[in-house]
């Protein structure tokens, strides 16, 4: 347990190497992941600043990893398989560390009281790096490209594929479809993207227990108590409070689902048949929440459509809207199947070096199951409006707010509204330094769920891609 | 080692002697229907960092250097960096064909991918931005071939050479880029924006290309809209002296690998 000063020193420990770590560091930029390599191109050709894609990096995505208005099959840099040295590699493979060096919560209270033994009201930890990711990808010819994504989750233990697909590029015609089969981040190309923010998401900490009492987890359809809630972009979260897997497990309402989430199986084709101003999005899915082999669930589909401006004055606008409907993709904790659906528009703007976000998601729960009747809000909505601006050419600035209008079990939900604060600064393109701050709009003095009892967090910590 | 050095870079300044010098190809005819093709490749890769006028104004193109230097090659003024020609005057059609297909190290991917004829056709719908590609026809400056490998000897006069032009006050003392002008923030492009002094040790990461005729090139030419200025007077009559320089500049890398 670290006390009130002991933090505070942490804090000021943690300010002092940031700004020492700035101070030292070279800042010219040679260091660069594996397409820029590949390209021999800065970071900042596809990154308004890394991991958000400006309009050609957006181009160069959707393309399956080729130059926008190109069939390159990657061409750069591409060697017969017996040429190729251990340098080469490099064109292929990247790492990316990225945590929370420092965090400190200061809680009100606990929630309930004593059940994080150790969790004072305020609480600093080490902990970067929180993510380590290694990804490769490219083109394996022409019109084939390939992403894999290992995670690994210091903070859990768990190493998972965040992403794995092969896309099969310009069917039919130059970007008239685009097909994606795998594990692919369903909503890459949305204007806000699940997978690109420039505030962390920070997951909740759980009790590990019910409010009766009773542990939660695989198999026991028992709410867990939520000590600390996360800090997610309200739009993309679960939102809903007492929504469980297929297998039991309880579905934190922070954390990114259905056309939002970081990855999930199926097929997707998306295409601009009709020129740059129009993209449109279609797949199928095995759906959220789904385990390997449940295979009497009924599929999850989606469309999404975007138009965009990226013409010239220094300015790019996008609007999409999606329609994301789920099949049996929950429980209730009386087990009963739920479909639960996402409809969601969000708009990006671009102005030099201002760049500008917002989405908003309605989440419904299709016909509530008669044993939660009456306790169960099948309505939860998400607001996520934020700002990321340069202020000098290596320093960025980023303010978000986040509002939740939780919907579930009525006795469990708890609604929040969070602004996030960040100064980031590139010590080179691949390599940052950040302080941020989340600010509390609904903290009480009095509360007792997490909403209302968190009232600050701050962090410090580092983001490095190589 | 000396003695490798000098065989070494004898090797690459012969090998883009003999040719290696970008990408060459027969220019198509030049009419409406190669510049509409020219124009719909353009829209889909080109304009999100030239911007639909040719202004350098696309949206992608501040996340280059952000406040610094360099934003994208406005195509309706006159100043063209990469060229052939005279400073001052627009770059032939071979120059702008080399740079769509060689890129721009660090700032203008290869496009390679497209076809020579998809990149003539984009040429030739970069130059209906500017009218005065109508009216002038601008012509090469002589770009010789090296007069023999160099030598130890001619590395050194080159080296004096570098001092005696000044190279040094932007590029510094050993070509790491560092020379006092660089480094005090004195060096502005054409928008008033600063601009760095290329690091000549990293030779993969010089702009107008990296073959000796390209830093002949370079050198004889100019980067307009920047502050590297044209040393064709100079070096009128004197073109031993020029490859004197361009050995030493490439000694800069190679005394490093």
């Amino acid at each position: 347990m670290v006390s009130r000063g002991q933090s505070a020193v942490l804090l000021w420990i943690a300010l002092a190497l940031f700004g020492l770590v700035a101070a030292v560091l070279p800042d010219d930029a040679q260091a660069l992941p594996a397409f820029a390599r590949k390209y021999n191109m800065n970071c900042t050709a596809c990154h308004t600043a890394p991991p958000i894609l400006n309009t050609f990096g957006q181009r160069f995505l959707e393309n399956g990893y080729q130059l926008p208005g190109t069939e390159d099959g990657g061409i750069t840099g591409k060697k017969k398989l017996g040429d190729l040295t251990l340098d080469d590699v490099n064109n292929y493979v990247s790492f990316r560390m990225v945590g929370n060096a420092v965090s400190n919560w200061n809680f009100k209270q606990q929630n309930p009281p004593g059940t994080d033994a150790g969790v004072a009201v305020n609480k600093t930890e080490f902990t970067f790096p929180e993510s380590f990711t290694m990804f490769t990808g490219g083109t394996l010819t022409k019109n084939v490209g390939f992403m894999v994504e290992l995670g690994y989750d210091t903070s859990t233990g768990s190493a998972n594929v965040e992403r794995g697909f092969v896309s099969f590029n310009n069917l039919l015609g130059h970007d008239v479809a685009h097909v994606r089969v795998g594990r692919f981040d369903v909503g890459a190309f949305y204007s806000y993207t699940t997978v690109r923010q420039q505030l962390n998401d920070v997951g909740e900490s759980l009790a590990g227990t019910g409010p009766n009492g009773a542990a939660c987890g695989s198999g026991t359809f028992n709410p867990c108590t939520i000590n600390r809630m996360g800090l997610t972009p309200s739009a993309l979260a679960t939102k809903f409070f007492g929504l469980y897997d297929r297998t039991g497990n309880y579905l934190s309402p922070y954390a990114s689902s259905l056309f939002n989430s970081g990855g999930e199986m199926g097929i997707d084709v998306h295409g601009r048949p009709f020129g740059d101003w129009f993209l449109y999005q279609v797949g199928v899915l095995n759906g959220a929440n789904e385990p390997t082999g449940d295979s009497n669930k009924g599929k999850d589909v989606y469309g999404m459509v975007r138009f965009d401006y990226a013409k010239s004055r220094d300015f790019s606008a996008s609007l999409s809207g999606f329609v994301y409907l789920g099949h049996s993709n929950a429980k209730v904790q009386t087990q009963d199947d739920v479909n639960w659906n996402r409809y969601g528009v969000s708009g990006r703007a671009t102005y030099k070096m201002v760049d500008v976000y917002a989405a908003f998601a309605v989440d419904k729960i299709n016909k509530t199951p008669t044993g939660v009747a009456g306790q169960f809000d099948s309505t939860a909505t998400g607001l996520t409006v934020g700002v990321d601006t340069y202020v000098t050419s290596k320093t960025m600035v980023s303010l978000r707010y986040d509002n939740l209008d939780a919907g579930g079990m009525i006795n469990e939900r708890q609604s929040s509204s969070f602004v996030g604060t960040q100064v980031k600064h590139f010590l080179r393109n691949n390599i940052a330094v950040f302080v941020r701050n989340d600010f509390n709009l609904r903290k009480a003095d009095t509360g007792s769920t997490a909403a209302q009892n968190l009232r600050n967090a701050f962090f410090s910590g580092i983001d490095v891609i190589f | 080692m000396r003695f490798w050095i000098t065989v070494c870079i004898g090797a690459v300044a012969l090998l883009g002697g003999i040719g290696i010098d970008g990408a060459f190809a027969v220019k198509p005819e030049d009419n409406r229907a190669t510049r509409e093709k020219g124009k719909r490749i353009y829209e889909r890769s080109c304009i999100f960092c030239h911007g639909s006028e040719g202004k350098g104004d696309g949206p992608a193109g501040w996340y280059l250097g952000r406040y610094e230097a360099p934003r994208p090659r406005d195509f309706t003024t006159e100043s063209f960096k990469f060229r052939s020609t005279a400073s001052g005057e627009l770059p032939t059609d071979q120059d702008l064909f080399r740079t769509v297909t060689q890129g721009i190290p660090g700032y203008m991917p290869s496009f390679a991918g497209l076809n020579e004829e998809e990149r003539w056709q984009v040429v030739s719908y970069i130059k209906t931005f500017n009218p005065s590609f109508k009216e002038e026809k601008p012509q090469p400056l002589p770009l010789p071939l090296p007069p023999g490998p160099p030598t130890d000897a001619g590395i050194e006069h080159g080296r004096k050479l570098y001092m005696k032009y000044g190279c040094h006050s932007c590029h510094g003392d050993n070509g790491y880029g560092d020379g006092s002008e660089s480094l005090k923030g004195n060096l502005k492009d054409s928008r008033g924006l600063t601009i760095s002094a290329r690091n000549l040790t990293e030779r993969e990461s010089l702009k107008n290309g990296s073959t000796p005729r390209d830093i002949y090139r370079s050198v004889m030419t100019g980067l307009d809209g920047t502050p590297m200025p044209s040393f064709a007077d100079s070096f009128a009559g004197k073109e031993k002296d020029a490859w004197d320089l361009i050995y030493y500049i490439l000694s800069l890398s190679q005394d490093r690998r």
